[in-house]
């Protein structure tokens, strides 16, 4: 490991890191453009520079093009290397349009950030600026090329790193342009990652276009919900509406970035439809009294048809702390049966798989990109977890082959991310066993559990994408407490009464079926039909933990404050409910959000669990699971099985 | 020694005062009789128009952030030409301490501060201005500035139509 001295500070750095990476680890960061650490250096911005003093190198180099040796003697705050720095960001915003004020990406902006940094204050360029037009990019992200340093990072991350092949760069000289040949959506499933990877405003998130600064921004640390993969996220909320999500890094799940799916899901959070109240029979209601009318409907029931006719049902994206507290309710209530899935085969496809997952086999994302070898059984990365096929991609750009095993591997997945990739029938004919680190990627939408049971006996490791982003603990726990499906349990013909706590239930379970109860916070088919529904928050209205496909446990924040949004707030709560909404917020005093007297679901398990005498806890974690309440939400998450031990 | 030196004081101070009964008083009257403070006064705030007529503010968010008492908040919102502009915009002038900071912040000239001094209120809310009680029709201060026209972003003027800028380049040219 090389060690070197950089302004004075000592510091040993792994063999091939670059000088700018090792002064970042002593805290000191140079500004800096086209360098990205998914990315690498190119040495294009010119902005990097640092004075060696002493070693291999000397004079003003570009600290991302030298990596770290021994002996060198560094200097960051040299005088000719902060001139250069200064004169560089200079012309870099030589052609630099005069609208920070209305660019979103003003005040998240790396290079309003590094022009400070840089020491260029007052403008001495009075030559006329170039101009470009900008492109219609689709419904996601906006194009205003005016703002373009010329980083190249766009197109690096774009056709090197994610395979996209519909945009680049074209022109000569000062005419340089970023965007696609003529206008039209972005093809790639990641395209959503130029917003972040941008370091100016020349694409920005279209879906929150002028909604509010970054300051103003309410964040936190949270986990994608919309698949199995659980990539880490930075929701973005303002005046209770979801605005945006933005990649967090975690280079054990899915690194620095998130596919377009995940960054762009926000609206059901903000749809006027999600139930707000607790409602009986349509009619909105209290807490206490939907509580009592529930107890007493499953009193009812109960006297009329027995006990255990009533069915406590789960699902794959309900938290963990709900999910674990489910086993409790389902035996207070009398319930007789407790189910985590709906449907019989995702339930017993996500059982095998997940009984089949073990600390030494379970590949995570950063096993794919380190793979020499990947097969993809039965499955569609871009339908059943996106950012896999992302960590595919660099697999392959460092060699490995990709083969796409049975009928229901579509080939069209590869071509999204340009991976060249072989067609087989059977998983047999893979030479796995030639390789050192081969990973069997399977899904869990298409194959059978034989064929899942089958990777047990690939010399490979594997991974399973499941059926929702807490479907592994909501297999673990089904295993745990002996869950079967819900369309299993409606098959006995016993069911007459159903709790459904964020459950999808396809309609037809539902007949005949006196008693519907729904926890939830979309409006799904069950809560439109349900007698009684309890209102949920959702994930960005709550702490909670999700175990993702490789049974990993991550905790995510609450990001807002639940309620219905500023913006489109109904009349009833303006100050004249019977004149039309005006554009600004009410002019009345409230305690409360309008329409945020929700609960997380294991809130509302708990308030039923102590209206039946069983014990109140602030806790929802407990027992074997209580090791995860100090889950650190910035950290890499836990391995279920790290917690066994 | 103390007795002459206290002396001293007292007879200076009566003195003082005497001579005061034969001044011009300072009070002022209020309200029959007001002040005209200076134009630079900093007191009741106005968002201004451009000399075009339009809305100079671009809701960019500044003002609020520059606010150290946190009393003003907006919604940018975006026209078809896709202008920027406060969809709504709020001072709680019950909580301003008239410091001026969000004139300073201000990149457009939009926000500014006028001499009126009185806005004392019975009703707190009433001390809560909207939008339409901030905008006045006229420039204010800077009566020239239009941001439009020299923020690239062709709104005012076409793409690359602003005295600073060229016209919009062609990437495919391959003219050196
Ligand atoms: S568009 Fe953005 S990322 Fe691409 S070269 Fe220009 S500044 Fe860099
Ligand atoms: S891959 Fe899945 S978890 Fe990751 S961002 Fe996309 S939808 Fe979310
Ligand atoms: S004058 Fe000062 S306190 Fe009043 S709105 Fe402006 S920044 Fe805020
Ligand atoms: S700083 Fe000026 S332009 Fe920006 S929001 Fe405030 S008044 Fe409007
Ligand atoms: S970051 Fe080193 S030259 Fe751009």
């Amino acid at each position: 490991m090389p060690k070197l001295i950089i302004d004075n500070i000592e510091v040993e750095v792994p063999a091939g890191t670059t000088v700018l990476e090792a002064a970042k680890k002593v805290g000191i960061v140079i500004p800096h453009f086209c360098y990205h650490p998914a990315l690498g250096s190119v040495g294009a911005c010119r902005l990097c520079a640092m004075k060696f003093l002493e070693g291999p190198v000397k004079g003003i180099q570009m600290s991302c093009m030298v990596p770290a040796q021994d002996g060198m003697v560094v200097s960051t705050t040299d005088d000719e290397a902060a001139k250069m720095r200064s004169l560089v960001i200079e012309w870099l915003m030589t052609n630099h349009p005069h609208d920070c004020p209305v660019c979103d990406e003003g005040g998240e902006c790396l290079l309003q950030d590094f022009t400070v940094a840089g020491g260029h204050g007052i403008r001495r360029y009075r030559g006329k600026k170039r101009t470009f037009l900008n492109q219609c990019l689709g419904d996601y992200i906006e194009h205003e090329m005016n703002r373009c340093i010329e980083c190249y990072r766009c197109v690096r991350f774009y056709q090197e790193f994610a395979g996209g092949s519909d945009l680049g760069v074209m022109g000569s000289a000062a005419r340089v342009y970023f965007g696609r040949f003529e206008d039209g959506a972005l093809a790639s499933p990641f395209s959503g990652n130029l917003v972040d990877i941008c370091p100016t405003g020349v694409y920005t998130d279209k879906t929150a276009r002028f909604r509010a600064r970054y300051w103003d921004y309410d964040m936190a640390p949270s986990v994608c919900p919309h698949c199995s993969l659980g990539c880490n996220t930075i929701p973005a909320a303002r005046y209770r509406e979801l605005l945006k999500t933005m990649a967090r890094r975690n280079d054990a799940v899915n690194g620095w970035f998130i596919c377009d799916r995940g960054r762009f899901s926000n609206s059901p959070v903000n749809d006027p439809e999600r139930p707000r109240h607790p409602m009986i029979e349509g009619r909105e209601a209290g807490w206490d009294e939907a509580f009592d009318a529930l107890l007493f409907r499953i009193g009812e029931l109960c006297e009329l048809h027995g006990e255990g006719s009533l069915a406590v049902v789960g699902s794959g994206r309900l938290a963990l702390e709900g999910s674990a507290l489910l086993p409790q309710l389902a035996g207070l209530l009398g319930a007789g049966f407790l189910c985590y899935f709906t449907d019989d085969g995702a339930g017993d496809r996500t059982a095998t798989a997940v009984s089949l997952l073990n600390t030494d086999n379970a590949a995570s994302m950063a096993d794919v990109r380190a793979s020499d070898c990947i097969a993809i059984v039965d499955c569609d990365l871009l339908e059943e977890g996106p950012m896999m096929l992302l960590a595919v991609r660099q697999a392959w750009r460092n060699g490995a082959p990709v083969l796409l095993v049975g009928e229901h591997s579509p080939l069209e997945q590869a071509k999204a991310a340009s991976i060249e990739a072989v067609q087989i029938s059977f998983l047999e004919e893979a030479p796995l066993g030639l390789f050192e680190n081969p990973v069997v990627i399977c899904g869990t939408k298409n194959s059978s559990p034989a064929a899942i049971e089958k990777l047990a006996r690939a010399e490979a490791r594997v991974a399973c994408l499941l059926p929702g982003p807490n479907a592994f603990g909501a297999a673990l726990l089904a295993r745990e407490h002996g869950g079967t499906s819900l369309a299993a349990a409606v098959a006995t013909g016993k069911v007459k009464g159903i709790v459904a706590v964020e459950a999808d239930i396809p309609v037809e379970l539902l007949e005949g079926v006196a008693l519907v109860a729904a926890f939830d916070w979309l409006p799904t088919e069950v809560v439109k039909k349900a007698d009684i529904v309890l209102p949920t928050t959702a994930w960005t209205e709550m702490d909670g933990t999700f175990v993702n496909n490789e049974g990993r446990a991550q905790r995510f924040r609450k990001v807002m404050t639940p309620g219905l949004p500023i913006k489109g707030l109904p009349e009833r709560y303006h100050a004249s409910a019977d004149k039309p909404a005006p554009f600004h917020p009410p002019r009345v005093h409230r305690k409360e959000p309008p329409g945020g007297d929700l609960r997380p679901a294991w809130r509302v398990i708990m308030d039923l669990i102590e209206r039946l005498g069983g014990e109140k806890t602030e806790e929802p974690l407990s027992g074997k699971l209580e090791a995860l309440r100090d889950l650190d939400p910035e950290g890499e998450g836990v391995r279920i099985w790290e917690i066994d031990g | 020694m103390p007795l002459l030196t206290d002396t001293k004081a007292l007879l200076l101070g009566f003195w003082t005062t005497w001579k005061h009964i034969f001044r011009r008083p300072v009070t002022i009257e209020y309200p029959d009789e007001k002040r005209v403070p200076y134009p630079r006064f900093r007191a009741r705030i106005v968002l201004t128009r451009d000399p075009d007529g339009g809305e100079r503010c671009v809701a960019c968010y500044l003002c609020s952030a520059a606010c150290p008492v946190d009393c003003i908040s907006m919604q940018a919102a975006e026209t078809d030409n896709g202008r920027r502009f406060a969809a709504w915009f709020r001072i709680n002038f019950s909580r301003c301490i008239f410091c001026g900071l969000c004139a300073e912040a201000c990149p457009t000239m939009a926000i500014q501060m006028t001499p009126d001094y009185e806005i004392c209120k019975r009703e707190i809310m009433d001390l809560v201005y909207e939008k339409e009680d901030l905008l006045i029709s006229g420039c204010g201060k800077d009566p020239e500035y239009n941001f439009y026209r020299h923020a690239g972003i062709g709104v005012v003027n076409r793409r690359g139509g602003n005295p600073d800028e060229e016209p919009p380049v062609d990437p495919r040219s391959l003219m050196p």
